[in-house]
Order: structure tokens, then sequence, then C-alpha cells
């Protein structure tokens, strides 16, 4: 039970800290597509949500070519700053934020193009700052729709697999998250502790999303 | 204020490609620029305010070049002074009467509070009597209330001008002549210039010190209405 | 009506085909299995072997779980014990053995001469299979418990899910050093090299058995007899692999 727990808590640990780094870079991404006009925009969209439609191991290969120790980034980070990411949490947390980061693209980029930009230019015209009129007026008529897209991606992190096993390996306490621990006691032949941990997991995502639809109202319950 | 303009630019308006090809000068107080839709009136607006780049050319307010496509020069239009009132307001939907009027005080990264407000918005409440709808969002409002509130936003930062973009082509006509009359009333009142498009031949008839017809992208003629 | 049932029992014939054999091995016998898997179809037309390669635990939860399973080949007597009521009676037999070895990347300029070097700062991370489940990890925590290294080295250890894991981890640089099998190193002869041999408690030997139930028991038969001819262990041998 205690192996579960600690595996529970890295797993909300490194979701929680995927789905920051994805709304910020989600964010970002999203408002630059939804208004961005410039050559190259449809490919850099592509580019962006691939992710979402790779297998996980695949990606989680790239990853590995890339920030491993004889990688590009890798052997960079570990050149100048002595950080070597793989085996880490934290390299788990990459791992999760690269898989999960087009939902909140998506959502973000949906949720931007559907305010009008009337609104926008009405606070341009005002004297406002971009950046203000990004934080006053844009993010404020689209925050549903970010949410929506970073419950998600919270979501999918939780459950992040294929990938974070590539790229942290599986260590108790240190990067066996929930799912790793499942696969593992599934190999290993403990079904006990297969069926602890799944219904750990399922009680979780479930609490997850309930919170979810308290925080998100549907339309019908009130004005907008 | 003086306006010098002489732009062009590629428009697409439906499936049709035209050219923008503004010219005209004035010194008027009250330009009304005057044309069927989809003669590109708004995109001239939009121009001058800074909303839209012009192809080429030259807009030129009170003299100071805020456009000069062979200088390079393009004034933001946050720093272009003008107060802009669009077709259907483009009222902020999640700010309440007091925090739409006072957005332009605030230059910052936060809006105005929902309650209690600055002198200047409350001379604006007073003046358009909208202080008892003060605490209300836009979506609460009447027509003429939105238009006032519109009003009161573009004006309350003292700006050198006021453009405005059909500005009672939403109004049923009965509270159209209502808010022309008004409109009239205030321009005179804070002799204000004014720049307005429209295609409502009574708006030129109102406000026209200066009337010019725009057809297909280009501004042709001029006219005096007194 | 009668089209469709003809067509249907056409697929589902060919879904369990008598000519399909498969077997199940340990991943450390990935490339010694796929050649001797084509010299058996080789040698006869009409059969094909079906390989599903994982640590010899998974393969036996999956045979537990009623996977459709004709042979079963595991890295360690442990792991075939647990498949036990599972195999057809009097069909199993070791087929092969291994070395246990500490492998490095092909540049490392570490010196590991014996177990105890592995302490070294040098070494940061080690890695083999996870004991629970790989053959792999019980030799060598077995081999470390018996030097009284293990409680020490444990922290410093990634655990690979298959040994193959741990070998790709020592190709790639991620870990200074690992314990893996000898005929591991041989596969990724450019990336990796030996620095020493491990002295494990019990010989590493292989053991192969025929599954009761399985689909298709002859076919099944006719594989493990292959393996333990003459021909298949000499494409054993040349893979590195021992006498059984």
């Amino acid at each position: 039970m205690d192996a579960a727990l600690i595996a529970l808590g890295l797993s909300l640990k490194v979701a929680l800290w995927a789905t920051v780094i994805d709304l910020v870079l989600g964010v970002g991404f999203g408002y630059l597509l939804a208004r961005g006009r410039f050559p190259g925009r449809d490919v850099l969209d592509a580019v962006l949500t691939l992710p979402m439609v790779m297998p996980p191991t695949v990606l989680g290969y790239y990853l590995l070519v890339l920030i491993g120790r004889n990688g590009p980034i890798g052997h960079w980070l570990q050149q100048h700053f002595g950080i070597n990411l793989i085996f880490t949490w934290q390299g788990a947390v990459i791992a999760a934020a690269v898989v999960a980061f087009p939902l909140v693209l998506k959502g973000a980029r949906s949720a931007f193009e559907a305010v009008d930009v009337q609104l926008e230019q009405a606070a341009h015209v005002l004297g406002v700052s971009p950046l203000g009129v990004f934080l006053r007026v844009s993010l404020p008529l689209a925050w549903r729709g970010v949410l929506a897209g970073t419950l998600l991606a919270f979501a999918r992190s939780m459950g992040e697999f294929g990938a974070t096993l590539m790229v942290a390996g599986s260590i108790p306490g240190k990067t066996q998250t929930l799912s790793i621990a499942v696969y593992e006691a599934v190999q290993a032949g403990q079904d006990d502790t297969a069926n602890l941990l799944v219904m750990i997991t399922s009680l979780t995502c479930v609490i997850v999303l309930v919170a979810a639809n308290r925080l998100v109202p549907n339309r019908a319950q009130g004005a907008a | 204020m003086t306006i010098r303009l002489n732009i062009r630019k590629a428009l697409r308006s439906g499936t049709r490609n035209f050219q923008l090809d503004a010219q005209f000068e004035s010194a008027s107080k009250r330009v009304v620029i005057y044309g069927a839709s989809g003669a590109g009136k708004s995109q001239m607006l939009k121009a001058i305010a800074g909303l839209s780049r012009p192809d080429s050319g030259v807009i030129e307010l009170d003299g100071i070049k805020v456009f000069d496509s062979s200088a390079g020069i393009d004034v933001p239009a946050r720093k272009r002074r003008v107060g802009y009132l669009f077709q259907d307001y483009a009222l902020f939907p999640h700010l309440n009467v007091r925090q739409n009027i006072g957005f332009g005080l605030q230059r910052g990264w936060f809006n105005p509070a929902p309650r209690g407000e600055p002198e200047a918005v409350r001379y604006w409440l007073e003046a358009f009597g909208l202080e008892e709808v003060a605490h209300q969002r836009p979506a609460e409002l009447s027509g003429g209330q939105r238009q006032r509130v519109a009003l009161a936003r573009a004006l309350v930062a003292e700006p050198g001008a006021l453009l405005l973009d059909e500005p009672f082509a939403a109004l049923d006509p009965a509270l159209r002549v209502r808010m022309r009359a008004e409109l009239d009333t205030l321009q005179r009142r804070l002799d204000i210039p004014m720049l307005m498009i429209t295609h409502d031949p009574d708006d030129a008839a109102t406000f026209g010190g200066h009337v010019l017809t725009m057809a297909d992208g280009r501004v042709a003629g001029e006219g005096s209405n007194g | 009506m009668k089209r469709i049932a003809a067509v249907l029992l056409i697929c589902a014939a060919g879904a369990a085909s008598a000519a399909e054999i498969t077997v199940s091995a340990a991943a450390s016998l990935s490339n010694a299995f796929r050649e001797a898997a084509a010299a058996f179809e080789a040698a006869h037309p009409g059969d094909r072997v079906l390989l599903n390669f994982a640590a010899s635990d998974a393969l036996v939860a999956q045979i537990a779980k009623g996977a459709p399973v004709d042979v079963f080949a595991s890295a360690d007597q442990e792991s075939m014990d647990r498949a036990r009521p599972h195999l057809a009676p009097g069909s199993r037999r070791d087929f092969a053995s291994n070395r246990l070895v500490v492998a490095v990347p092909f540049g490392s300029k570490l010196d590991l001469r014996t177990l105890t070097d592995l302490r070294q700062p040098a070494v940061q991370r080690l890695t083999t299979g996870n004991p629970a489940s790989v053959p792999v990890g019980r030799y060598t925590k077995g081999a470390l418990e018996k030097v009284a290294l293990w409680g020490e080295l444990e922290p410093k250890f990634v655990f690979g899910t298959n040994v193959r894991q741990s070998l790709d981890y020592i190709a790639r640089g991620e870990v200074e050093a690992g314990l893996v099998y000898q005929t591991d190193v041989a596969s990724q002869a450019e990336k990796v090299r030996t620095a020493m041999v491990v002295p494990t408690t019990t010989p590493i030997t292989y053991p192969l058995a025929v599954i009761k139930n399985g689909p298709n028991p002859a076919g099944g038969r006719a594989f493990a007899e292959f393996i333990l001819s003459p021909g298949g262990q000499s494409i054993l041998a040349r893979f590195g692999f021992g006498k059984p």
C-alpha cells in the first residue's frame, strides 16, 4: 500500500508539472496560431500537434535520442549544467508534457479563435498594449476553452506510460508512476498489487473528472 | 482636425477583389464618407485608426504622419489617440458598464475595478444617464444604452478625433432619430472632430460638414452641407 | 447467406491454421531464435513460426492467463517452475547455457575488473533486469548478494523491463555499466563490450517446454526437437550460447 501511495504521489507530481508547462506553452502558441498571419502557420500547427497522433513509444524514442546523454540536447545539458534528464522525474515531466501538449494547444487555439477580433481591436484603439489586450480581453474571454484543454492534458499526463517508460525508466520512488507500476506488477505476476494500483488510478481519475465538471459549468446552467 | 489621406490597399469583398484607392483632404470638423455597403468604407476607417495597414500611401492627422509607407512609418493604433465606434459597438462582454467606459484610462495589465469609478467615468455616466446601469453587463442593456456606453468609452480618454463606423445601423428607426440628435448635440458641445462612414443619407444630411462619396473603393467627389 | 458463412469459415480456418507454431521466448533469445525459426521454416515448408519475445516472467503471466502458446523457452529455471502447471508432461529440457557479464559502453574508460570495482563513484548508474520479473535481474541479485554488495549497489540500479532494454541503456551510454548476458553483448558488439564475467550462484541454463493445450502441439514438439538437434544447437552456438 505504501508503494502504491508513493507511485500515486509521483504520478500527481509529474502530471501537475507537465500540465503547468503545457498551459504556458499551449496558451502562448495557441494565441499565436489563432491570430498570427505568417507563412508556414499551418505547418507549425501540424508539427505542434504531431505528438497527439504519434504512438507514445515513438515519441519516447525521439525524446530519448534528443535528451539522452549522447543526444544533441542531452549532451549540451550535461556539458553546461551537469544535468541529465534520463531516469529522473524531470525527464518523466518532459515526456508527459510533450505527449499532452497538443490537448492544451488545440483547446487554446479554438478558444482564442472564438474571441471576436473586434474586441481586441477596440482595446488597441483605447491605448492598451498588445500584452495588455491579451491579458485583459483575449484570455478572460477564452479561459473556459483553455481550462477544458488543460484538464484533458492533466488526465493524459496522469495516464502517460510509453514515452515515460522510455525516457524515465521504471525506478520505484523516483520515476515509477502509477501506470508503469501497474505494468510492472502484471509483468511480475503480482495480480493483487496490480488490482490495487488500478483501483487507485481509477478513483483519482474519477475525482479529477468530477471536479472538472463542477469547475466548467455547462452552457445551459447560467449566463456566460 | 485636419486629415490628409492618400492610400491604396488590395481588398476582397466576398468573391470580389477590388482596390481601395482613396485620396482626400479635409479641415472640417464633421466629415462624412457616404457610400453603399461593400464600398470599402470600413477598411478606410480602420486604416485611419491604425487597425488595418494600407499597401501604400500616407495618412496625416493634424499635420502628423501616422502612416507613410515610403518612410516606413506606421504608428500603432494605441498611439494615434483617436476614438473609434464600431458598428456593433464591440463592448467587452465580461466587464460591466463602468469598467467598459474606464477601460482606456487603465493602461496596464489589469482591468478597472468593478465598483467605484474615477472622476472621468462618473462624468460620462451622468452625462449619458447610465448611473442606474453602471454595474450591469452589456448583454443586459438596450441598443441605445449600448451605443452610449460605446461612445463614452471612446470619449473618456479625450481623443483628438472620433471615428464612427455606421453608428446607427444597429438601431431601429425611431431610436435612430433620437440618437442622431443626441450625437449631433454632443459633437457641437464638445467641438470634437468627427469622421463618420455611413450608407444612410439621413446621417449625411445631419452630420456632413464635408461629405464625400465612396464607391468601389474610390473616394470621389466632394460636397458641402453647411 | 451461405456465401457469407463460407467466407467466415475460411477466415476462421486461416486464423487457426494448423501450420502455425507460436513460440514465447526470453528476450535474450531474440537474435538466435529468429534465425532458428527461419531455418526451421526452410526445412518444414508450409509451417510458420510466430515469435513472441519478452521477459520470461511476463511470458509466464501470459501463458497462465490462457495465451495460445505452443513452446515456451525461458532464461532461468525459476520462471519455468512457475509455468509448471501448463507444461506438457515430459517435455521440459535444458537447451542452452549463458554467462552473466558486466558490460560497458564501447568507449568506456572505466577499469572494472572485480565486482567491488562497481562501487567506484565514477560508476553512477548501473542497469540490469528487474529481479521481480526478469531472470537476468535474479542472477545479478544472487551474484551480488553472494559478495555482500547488493545492498550497497541497489540504489545505483535502473531496472529494465527485459534484458534487451538494459542492453539498450548501456549502448546509449545512459548508464556506466550493466549486468547482462554474454550473448547480449555479442548482439550489439559495436556499441557494447564486456568488462568482466560474473560468477553466478547457479549456472545459467535455459529450459524449454511444450505447452499443454497449445493450439499446435505437434508443431510445438517439432520446433522443440529442432532446437535440441545439432542444427538448432549450432545456431545457438553461433550467437554465443553454451551447451545446456
